[in-house]
This record gives C-alpha cells, structure tokens and sequence, in this order.
C-alpha cells in the first residue's frame, strides 16, 4: 500500500527531515508513527500527501510513485488518502455540513451522490445533528470528528492522521482513536502520529518509532518505548 | 460537469462574498471610492473643455471700416471672409447702429455724444463682426485682411487685441489638456496599487482556508474561482454604487455649475446619462481587469505546492 525507499528529506541549510527511510506498509494496517518533537514525523505526514516532496528516494501508495507526482496531479492524490491534522483544518466560513460536502464538490462529484455521501459521513461520525453548525460553534471533538467525516467521504484507502488528538480531552482523544479503530475495521489503513503514550500502548499494533529523521524501531503490536 | 463545477466556483464566490460581509464592504468601499474619484476625474475633463468652449464662443473680432468706404464693399468683404473656411459667421453692422449703440453705450447727456452732434453726421464707418469656428483661425483671418486689397478699407481691427488671448488660451487649453492626462495617469497607477492592496489583504486573510482547499484536494482552478467571481462582485458592486451616488450629487450640483459658467450649455447631468453605458462599461472593464489579475497574483503564493 506505502512503500518508501531510501527517503531523505533535507531541507535548506542541510537540516536533516528524514534520512534514508525504508518502509512498508501493507494494506489495512493500523500503524503508529511516535517519535519526539522534531524528529521528522510530520515530515513523514507532509511528504505522503506530496505537501512536500523527498530530496532523494522513492515513495509509491498504490503503485502510484508519487515522488515524481506533477503539480496538476497533486489534488487527485489527496482525494485518495484521508487526512486528519491536530489544529483540525476545518474552513471557518461554512458549516459541518458544508465542510464535509465541499471534500466532494472539489473533485465534482454530483450534487445527488454529495447528498447521498455526507450523511453517511456523518453519521459514522454520530454528527447528524450537527449538520448546520459552523466550525466555531462545536467543540475540539467534535471537530475532530467532522475533519474524519471529510477524510471518509472519498472512501480512502488510506487516513494519515497527524496529532488527531494533540489538541482534545481525554474522552473526546479515545472517541477519536476508537472511530480511527472502526474506519481501519472498514479495511483502511491508518497511519497515526502521535506523541500519546497511553492511546499508543493500548492500541497494540504496529508502532514505527522515529528519532533524528531515522526509522530506529518497527515492532509489530509494539509500544510506546522513548 | 463543467457547468457544475462553473456553478459551485459561482456559489462559493457569492458565499464568501456575503459570509464575508465586512471585508467585502471595506474593499467596496475602497473600489467605489477609487471609481468615484476616476469618474470625477472625467468630469472634470468635461467641465475644463466646456469651459473652454464657452470662452472661445464669446471671442470674437471686430473690423472697423473706413468711413469712405461703402456698404457694398464692406459686404463684398464679408463674402470674402465667409468664403474662409475657419469663418464661423460673419455680423454686418452699420455706421448708424455704431453710432446708435454708442450713444447708447455712453448715454446722451454725455459730452461724448454731444460733441459728436455738434461736428454734425456720422463719423462711424461700417463694422463687421468676425467669429471663427476655433480661436486658432484667427491668424488666417487676419492674414487675409493684412492683404492690400482689404488693408486700403480697414480704418482698425482690433485682432490684435486678441492675438494675445486666442494664442494665451490656446497654450492653456494645451496644458490643460497634457495636464489633466498626467493627473488621469498618476491616478489611475494609485487606484491600480489601491486595489491590489485591497485585494491582497482580502486574499491574505483567506490564506489558511486556501491551504485546507489544497488539503482536500482542491484543484488551483476551483480555489481561484471563487476568488475571481468574489473580484467580479466588488466590481459590480462598487460601480453600481459610483452610478448611484454620482447621479445623484450631479443633479444637485448642475445649476451652481450653470451659474457659474453663465451657461445652460454646462449639462453634465446629460454627458452622464447619455455615456451612461460605455462610462459604466469601461470602469466595470478596467476595474474588473485590475481585480482579476491582482487576484490571481495574490492567489499565486498561497497555490505553490
């Protein structure tokens, strides 16, 4: 599903993002990105939605080599993979309905599939009732969840979820990790950054540790261990 | 499904227009200000040529004849002038009107006219009145009665009473000219850094929500769309408005004109209605014009992958 090979991110001034990564990750995983602050994870996040590209190597998702990705083809790829930030990304101007509707009416889905779609989104999301607030009238979690509603709308195969729940609550953080759990139930994959030990441990899955731009540890149902 | 992409981008663009309200009012504001300060601009373009007009229609030559000389070739002479082609028309007076209008002038008790009764008979010649089509032509004519055949009859003319004003007026209708050009020049590179300005603020403060479009897959197309069609509505908007406080204050303002320039022919409310279309055609060209490609440079730095 991920591939990268020999991927280094060196950004100006030689400040080392990533150096030399190798990894793979297979279809319908649920994988743990931990590293501390600095470490190059949201460089990982940034260079597999082509926010960025690598100075040297190769990342394919879905046999799509996305480090020779052209300009125009950008925004096809990020309406193939879901993406959920910390600081939610929600536009301020139109409601939760609109938000989530305006994933598909940039890829110009019709408007009767969009009607059809978004409920659905949000209903996984349990925002049905929702629908007409703005951004700013709801709570973090509840953001949260409607940025999740928008990465499903295009039935990803992939989410990458940078800090999901940096900015919640600890009730509305397992929400959030257990609606990560459902959507990777659909088939999924999900690759989750975070710095939460406790949300990483109990998780019992895939855990890819990062330190200084190098992929240190990958352990199958592993832990929180920096 | 281009329309309806076409149709979103328009939805999103009168969305934003209004969810913005009070950017958009600020960068209306500007806009109209800008196309009010344009079109004053052009008025007073107007205001300068009629007023020029105005004094050329009020200059004209008087050529005093010999009082031996009589009527037929004083009008041979007046045939001659409206033979010219920068002769607008051509007033016969007679030696006894002058003399009429100059008692009149100077009242009959005065000793001026009393002395003239006493020398007994007119010592008026006869008068012809020259207007040319433009002050320019003046020259010509004056050169056409500096020939010796009409130099003999001519007593006076008081041309050269004029020569000094007619080329005055022309070297200022000149500059004026040249300098309400620059004045249009200067103003209009202000009102063009004006509207950038304007619209880069209202692009800058949209800034994160482009990043989230990209996010989500947007297509640079479908994130300037919205941004052209809000560009459109300012300019629409702000001309509309320009129309409707311009016509107004016109109409309030046109008999202070008309007093002042002692003319009924000053009618600027008429200029304006008749070039209503092109006038408001143009700005809404020009300012949409600078509002679009302001946009799209504005749009540029934030579209950058």
């Amino acid at each position: 599903m991920i591939r990268l090979k020999n991927v280094s991110k060196i950004y100006p001034g030689n400040i080392v993002g990533l150096q030399n990564v190798n990894l793979h990750i297979r279809p319908g995983e649920f994988v743990s990105i931990v590293g501390q602050s600095g470490t190059g994870k949201t460089t990982l996040v940034k260079l597999l939605i082509s926010e960025e590209r690598p100075s040297s190597g190769q990342i394919v998702i879905g046999g799509w080599d996305i480090s020779l990705v052209r300009s125009s083809e950008v925004p096809l790829l990020r309406r193939q993979i879901g993406v959920v930030f910390q600081d939610f990304k929600l536009l301020p101007k139109k409601t939760v309905y609109e938000n989530v509707a305006f994933a598909l009416e940039v890829a110009g889905v019709r408007s009767s599939r969009i009607r059809a779609i978004v409920p659905q989104a949000l209903k996984i999301v349990g925002l049905t009732d929702k629908v007409d607030r703005y951004p700013r009238q709801i709570s973090g979690g509840e953001q949260q969840r409607v940025v999740i509603a928008r990465s499903l709308v295009h039935r990803p195969k992939i989410i990458v979820a940078d800090e999901p729940t940096g900015n919640l609550d600890s009730i509305n953080t397992w929400e959030i990790i257990d609606l990560l759990r459902r959507i990777n139930g659909f088939g999924t994959t999900v690759v989750l950054v975070t710095h939460n030990r406790e949300v990483v441990n109990s998780l019992q899955r895939r855990v890819i540790t990062i330190d200084r731009g190098l992929v240190v540890s990958d352990v199958e149902e592993g832990k929180y261990v920096l | 499904m281009k329309l309806s992409f076409l149709m979103r981008v328009m939805k999103f663009g009168v969305q934003d227009f209004f969810r913005n309200f009070w950017l958009s009012a600020a960068t209306v504001s500007v806009l109209t200000l800008t196309v009010i300060s344009i079109n004053a601009l052009v008025l007073m373009n107007v205001l300068g040529k009629i007023a020029v007009t105005t004094v050329e229609s009020k200059i004209d030559a008087s050529v005093h004849f010999r009082q031996d000389v009589d009527e037929s070739r004083v009008k041979t002479v007046r045939v001659a002038l409206l033979g010219l082609p920068e002769v607008k028309e051509v007033e016969y007076v007679s030696p006894e009107e002058s003399l009429q209008q100059f008692k009149i002038d100077n009242g009959e008790e005065s000793e001026l006219v009393k002395s003239l009764e006493e020398i007994e008979g007119n010592p008026f010649g006869a008068t012809l009145i020259v207007r040319a089509h433009d002050t320019s032509g003046y020259s010509t004519i004056m050169q056409t009665l500096n020939q010796p055949l009409f130099a003999s009859l001519i007593e006076e003319k008081d041309f050269s009473d004029y020569e000094a004003m007619v080329s005055r007026l022309n070297a200022i209708t000149g500059k004026l000219e040249i300098f309400l050009l620059a004045v249009t020049c200067a103003f209009g590179v202000i009102a063009l850094l004006i509207v950038m300005n304007a619209v880069r603020v209202s692009v800058y403060t949209h800034r994160e929500e482009i990043s989230i479009m990209r996010l989500v897959g947007a297509s640079n197309w479908f994130i300037r769309g919205p941004f052209y069609v809000e560009a459109l509505i300012w300019t629409l908007v702000s001309v509309g408005l320009t129309v409707l406080l311009l016509y107004p204050a016109l109409i309030i303002i046109q008999p202070f004109l008309q007093r002042f320039f002692g003319s009924n022919s000053v009618d600027l409310v008429s200029f304006y209605t008749v070039n209503l279309l092109s006038l408001v055609g143009l700005q809404v060209i020009g300012v949409a014009f600078m509002t679009l490609v302001t946009t799209k440079l504005a749009t540029a730095r934030y579209l950058r992958v």
